[in-house]
C-alpha cells in the first residue's frame, strides 16, 4: 500500500469534489451542450472558474484540493465528453425507453428529482475512451496550487447501473455483465493515466451502494 | 471494485464515497440508513480511504464504520453541503473527536457529506456559504491540531 501518512497534516481538510456553479458557467454549459460554443472557447471560460474555485479554498484553508467539477454536466453523465458508444440523455429523454416507464415516473415524482436538469450516460455502443476522463482537470490544478490535489471519478458499480438502458444498450453488449468488463478496463485506463499524471488521491463515488441496500428493490432503476 | 484498483494501491491514495443522495434540500427525499450493510463489502474493498456523511442523523453512528474500517482512512463528513449556515467549528471539533476514538488523527480527514452540486444545474449551495462551511472545517482542524 502507498505510504499515506506523510502528505498531508492531520484532520486534513478537503472536498467531496463539486463546487457551485456560477451563472455564466451554467450558460457557457449549456451553450456548448448545444454547439453554440466551441471546445476551446469553453475551456478556457472554465479556466477561470476553476482557478476561482482553487482560491477560495486556499483562502479557506483546505488541505487537498478538488477542481469543483466546474467542467463536469454532473458527477458521472460528463463522460459522454470522454467516452465513445454513449449519448447524455435527460431523464425526460429515457422515460419513452426505460424498463418500466410509469415505475420511473413516479420515483422521479416521489424524490423531487428534476427530470430534464439531471442528465445520464447512456450506453449506446461500444465503449472506448476518446481522451482521459479527468487528466486534463488534475493538470491544470497542478498549474494552480502546489498542494495536493484530490480527483474524483464515477465509480463501478454507479457506471454500469446507469449507463445500462436496456433499449439502447442491448445491441452493443447484449448482457449488462458484458458492458460492466469495458467499464472496469476504462477506469484502470484512467488510473494508469492519473498516476502518470501525478494524481495524489483518486476517490470513487458510488452513491448508489446506499439506494442498492435501504430503497428495498435493488433493481430498481433510479437516476443516480 | 477490486479488479478495478488491482495494481494501483501503491501508487495512489484510493477512495470511495458513498452517500444516500445529494439532488434535493428536502432531507425526507433523501435515503435514511446506517453504513451497515455495506460494512462487510467496505471491508473487502482494498482502499485507503471511506468518505462517509456523518453531517447528518440519516447516517446512523459513527461507530458502524469506525468498528469495522479501524485500519484505513475516514473521510469524515461533518459539514451538511446542503444547509443555508455553516457548522460551528466546535460542531466539527466534537465531530473528530468521536472519530478519534476508531481512528488516529492523520487517519482522519475533514470534508462535507457531499459535493456542493454535484448536478450542474441543481446546485445544493451557494459560494458563499460554501465557503464559509470550508473555513469552519479549516478552523476546526487548526483547533484539533493544537491538542493532538
Amino acid at each position: 500500500m502507498k505510504n499515506l501518512c506523510t502528505d498531508h497534516p492531520p484532520f486534513a481538510v478537503t472536498q467531496v469534489g463539486s463546487w457551485p456553479r456560477s451563472e455564466e458557467l451554467l450558460a457557457a454549459l449549456r451553450e456548448r451542450r448545444l454547439g453554440r460554443m466551441s471546445e476551446e472557447a469553453f475551456q478556457k471560460f472554465a479556466d477561470g472558474e476553476v482557478e476561482r474555485c482553487i482560491r477560495i479554498q486556499e483562502d479557506a484553508g483546505v488541505d487537498i484540493m478538488v477542481d469543483g467539477e466546474i467542467r463536469r454536466d454532473n458527477f458521472y453523465s460528463f463522460i459522454t465528453d470522454k467516452v465513445e458508444g454513449t449519448r447524455l440523455m435527460s431523464l425526460a429523454e429515457m422515460l419513452d425507453t426505460v424498463e418500466d416507464k410509469s415505475a420511473f415516473e413516479e420515483m422521479l415524482q416521489t424524490l423531487d428529482a428534476p427530470a430534464f436538469a439531471i442528465r445520464n450516460p447512456t450506453c449506446i455502443g461500444k465503449l472506448n475512451r476518446r481522451e482521459p476522463l479527468a487528466v486534463r482537470e488534475l493538470e491544470y490544478v497542478r498549474t494552480l496550487t502546489d498542494k495536493p490535489v484530490k480527483v474524483s471519478l464515477p465509480g463501478p458499480y454507479l457506471l454500469t447501473r446507469a449507463m445500462w438502458v436496456t433499449a439502447h444498450t442491448r445491441d452493443a453488449y447484449g448482457d449488462k455483465p458484458v458492458m460492466a468488463e469495458d467499464v472496469i478496463r476504462i477506469l484502470r485506463e484512467e488510473l494508469e493515466d492519473l498516476a502518470e499524471a501525478g494524481a495524489d488521491f483518486v476517490q470513487f463515488d458510488e452513491p448508489v451502494l446506499t439506494e442498492v441496500v435501504h430503497s428495498g428493490d435493488s433493481k430498481r432503476r433510479t437516476f443516480m | 471494485m477490486n479488479r478495478v484498483v488491482e495494481g494501483f494501491t501503491d501508487r495512489l491514495r484510493l477512495g470511495i464515497h458513498v452517500c444516500r443522495g445529494n439532488w434535493s434540500k428536502r432531507e425526507d427525499v433523501l435515503i435514511t440508513g446506517d453504513y451497515q450493510p455495506l460494512v462487510p463489502a467496505f471491508a473487502r474493498m482494498n482502499l485507503h480511504q471511506y468518505v462517509l456523511e456523518y453531517a447528518t442523523p440519516r447516517a446512523g453512528e459513527l461507530a458502524v464504520a469506525g468498528r469495522a474500517l479501524g485500519d484505513r482512512e475516514i473521510g469524515l463528513g461533518c459539514v451538511n453541503p446542503r444547509t443555508d449556515e455553516a457548522e460551528l467549528p466546535e460542531s466539527i471539533v466534537d465531530r473528530a473527536r468521536e472519530a478519534l476514538q476508531f481512528w488516529p488523527a492523520e487517519r482522519i480527514f475533514l470534508n462535507p457529506d457531499c459535493g456542493f452540486a454535484c448536478f450542474a444545474n441543481r446546485g445544493v449551495n451557494v459560494e458563499a456559504i460554501a465557503a464559509a462551511k470550508l473555513r469552519s472545517m479549516a478552523e476546526a482542524a487548526r483547533r484539533l491540531r493544537q491538542h493532538v
